[in-house]
């Protein structure tokens, strides 16, 4: 798969993707979107670039770092740095759903507030995105490493 | 007092994330699984003393009131399903440290370990019936990895055979769900109770979409023709989780049997013509199919674990078996009105109460034999009560209450379900109806505590007594792990001496279960928490 018509592709397409993952990731509270699908998208920007030039690239072509070819890909840095991903995006999940209890609100129980900025005016600012933050991290850190770990097999 | 409803889930998703967090301090991690595991006991069990005590506590999730939130419904029937839990999954965690080794209780064996018991209390805890698919999912996402654990082309195999069934069974049930949510216009299953009990509402249609979820409950539980996934999945799983996948998680397939079709579908108008069913009871199209089920589920089970040469598959047919004698009463309290019907729920809710805890001390015990001995074949088992008397006198309790004597667990267990069975049979022979149909349940009955009978004394007999083989005159038998099973055997001991408070227990649970008006009350009427 790694022809220059793919790659080509990837390298203008990946951006986008990465855009729109995003823009669904924070609208996703009040609008179709959210944690789990940005973060899927953002996992098929990855699995593009996976796909278009190798499982190592991201690690010796774009963070250029070296990469230990001899230990298994559990072990590759970035590999673990998905799984603390993971790790961490459930922590925030869990948190964020414990918090409420402590201001005397239910579990899980979300609130809302609007602020002024200069330029942007009006923005709602929702305890839902700390929650779907999480669910994003858990989306991207799980599934990049199990198409990592799999890809490489 | 409504948080204690939610206690037991956030105990488990706490300890499941903090032993995420602590990943790279293995002691340490084992520490907050335990701990954890025995801090959901203690919620469990403050919640089934307030359930007991003060009534059902319900608690809206996020504040959303039902039936427009998800609500946590905790009444007897949940309490005391989630208690048989509790109790099958502190042994289990306990029993894990010392059982499997150092390597592998470090490939994220205590955090799955804690996302199945999640999965198990969301799928007790939850009133709405989305969310239910959501926590069967749960459990069984944590399942796959344990019946994958070892890795081997065997382990895989079960693996493989076991999520294509399940996603299968998943399909069906999202089908039903979804099916119930466009006829009665609710996912809330209290709320969906009140829709079902108005008289000219839809109905027709509900029978059949809940045969599709009732498909996947009873591949759940492994009832017959749906158990096929069970010896391989059991023999593949590490032996702790399978306690836990036999005492537990397979109850939670019942539990939602009855929940759906006695709580739920208890006030509905059903009338679908089904030949053998009474006419009389809203949910008698169920008897049938569920007495068929059960008494396949017997037969199978109980023939299959008397030809069985390993302990585990043994144990595994023997589960196919039990959980029939489970849903053969089910069966009858569908067929029947009153208080046979409330017999009925009460002699299957006593069953799994005896089996969850009987088979999770056989599990367990079958562990201490494969970390000693290395096998569990029988036929390279012999003269084990040599070598350990103490751990023979703890897996002679546990054969014992499988088998029924008294005053062990099971005594009471077959005793409720007989109980039930004959008075079918009077109720039949009273009335204009013919008595085959309750007679040939007797005799299955009947034949099904004969087999077990056969099997336990065989399992017990081949491993314990005789000469010693060479493998067993090798192994050595952990006395930490025979001093952990003799408590749980005393367990099983005081649960059959003192059975006074369980049955009044399990009387609640049952009542609950049948009191489709005060659910829907419960949930629906309570003030905003």
């Amino acid at each position: 798969m790694t022809t220059v018509i793919t790659r080509t592709t990837a390298r203008i397409v990946v951006p986008i993707i990465l855009v729109v993952a995003v823009s669904l990731f924070l609208q996703g509270h009040s609008l179709p979107g959210g944690g789990f699908i940005g973060g899927v998208l953002t996992v098929a920007a990855f699995t593009l670039v996976y796909v278009a030039y190798n499982l190592d690239y991201l690690e010796a072509g774009v963070l250029d770092r070296e990469v230990d070819y001899d230990r298994h890909i559990g072990q590759h840095r970035t590999v673990a740095a998905y799984r603390r991903l993971f790790v961490f995006g459930l922590a925030v999940v869990v948190g964020s759903a414990v918090a409420g209890l402590f201001v005397g609100s239910p579990f899980l129980a979300q609130t809302y507030t609007y602020v002024h900025l200069p330029l942007f005016g009006e923005i709602e600012l929702a305890s839902a995105v700390v929650f779907d933050l999480g669910i994003y991290c858990v989306v991207v850190g799980g599934l990049l490493t199990i198409f990592s770990v799999v890809g490489a097999e | 007092m409504s948080l204690l409803a939610l206690a037991p889930m956030l105990a488990v998703l706490l300890t499941g994330t903090a032993a995420l967090l602590v990943r790279g301090w293995p002691r340490l991690q084992r520490g907050v699984s335990v701990l954890g595991t025995l801090g959901y006991a203690g919620a469990v069990g403050s919640l089934c003393w307030q359930v007991v005590s003060g009534g059902a506590v319900v608690y809206q999730v996020g504040g959303w009131r039902a039936p427009f939130g998800i609500t946590l419904v905790a009444d007897a029937l949940s309490a005391f399903m989630l208690a048989l839990t509790a109790i099958v999954a502190v042994y289990a965690v306990v029993f894990s440290v010392r059982f499997i080794d150092d390597r592998n209780q470090r490939v994220y064996y205590h955090p799955m370990f804690q996302f199945l018991l999640l999965g198990a209390t969301g799928a007790l805890l939850t009133g709405d019936l989305f969310n239910l698919f959501v926590w069967f999912e749960v459990m069984l996402m944590a399942s796959y990895v344990f019946v994958a654990f070892y890795g081997n082309a065997q382990h895989t195999a079960a693996a493989v055979r076991y999520v294509v069934l399940n996603i299968i069974g998943g399909v069906l049930m999202l089908l039903g769900i979804g099916g119930l949510y466009a006829t009665t216009g609710t996912l809330n299953m209290a709320d969906m109770a009140r829709v079902l009990a108005d008289p000219g509402g839809v109905t027709g249609a509900v029978v059949g979409l809940s045969a599709l979820i009732f498909v996947t409950f009873a591949l759940k539980a492994g009832l017959v023709p749906f158990q096929f996934w069970v010896p391989s999945a059991y023999r593949a799983a590490p032996l702790p989780v399978v306690a836990v996948f036999a005492g537990a998680t397979k109850k939670v397939g019942i539990y939602a049997i009855i929940r759906l079709y006695f709580t739920v579908f208890g006030n509905a108008d059903l009338s679908v013509a089904v030949p053998g069913a009474d006419a009389g009871s809203s949910i008698g199209f169920l008897a049938p199919v569920l007495v068929l089920m059960g008494v396949a589920s017997i037969l199978v089970g109980g023939l299959g674990a008397v030809t069985r040469d390993s302990l585990d598959e043994l144990f595994a047919y023997s589960s196919i078996g039990q959980i029939g004698f489970i849903a053969v009463p089910i069966g009858i309290a569908a067929a029947s009105t009153g208080s046979l019907r409330h017999l009925g729920v009460l002699a299957a809710l006593v069953f799994a109460f005896h089996h969850a805890v009987t088979k999770g001390l056989l599990f367990l015990s079958t562990g201490v034999i494969r970390d000693a001995v290395g096998t569990t074949r029988l036929s390279r088992l012999g003269g084990l009560a040599d070598s350990s008397p103490a751990f023979a006198s703890v897996m002679l309790v546990g054969g014992l209450s499988l088998v029924g004597i008294p005053p062990l667990a099971g005594f009471f267990g077959k005793l409720f379900v007989f109980d039930a069975a004959s008075r079918r049979f009077a109720v039949a022979a009273a009335g204009t109806e013919t008595t085959a149909g309750a007679a040939a349940i007797l005799l299955v009955l009947v034949v099904g505590a004969v087999l077990t009978i056969l099997y336990s004394t065989r399992a017990w007999m081949g491993a314990f007594w005789g000469g010693q083989t060479e493998a067993v005159v090798r192994g050595r038998i952990d006395p930490v792990e025979v001093a952990l099973l003799s408590t749980f055997a005393a367990v099983v001991l005081a649960s059959g001496v003192g059975f006074e408070p369980i049955v009044q227990f399990a009387d609640a649970a049952a009542d609950a279960a049948l009191d489709t008006d005060g659910y829907v009350d419960l949930v629906l009427g309570g003030e905003r928490s």
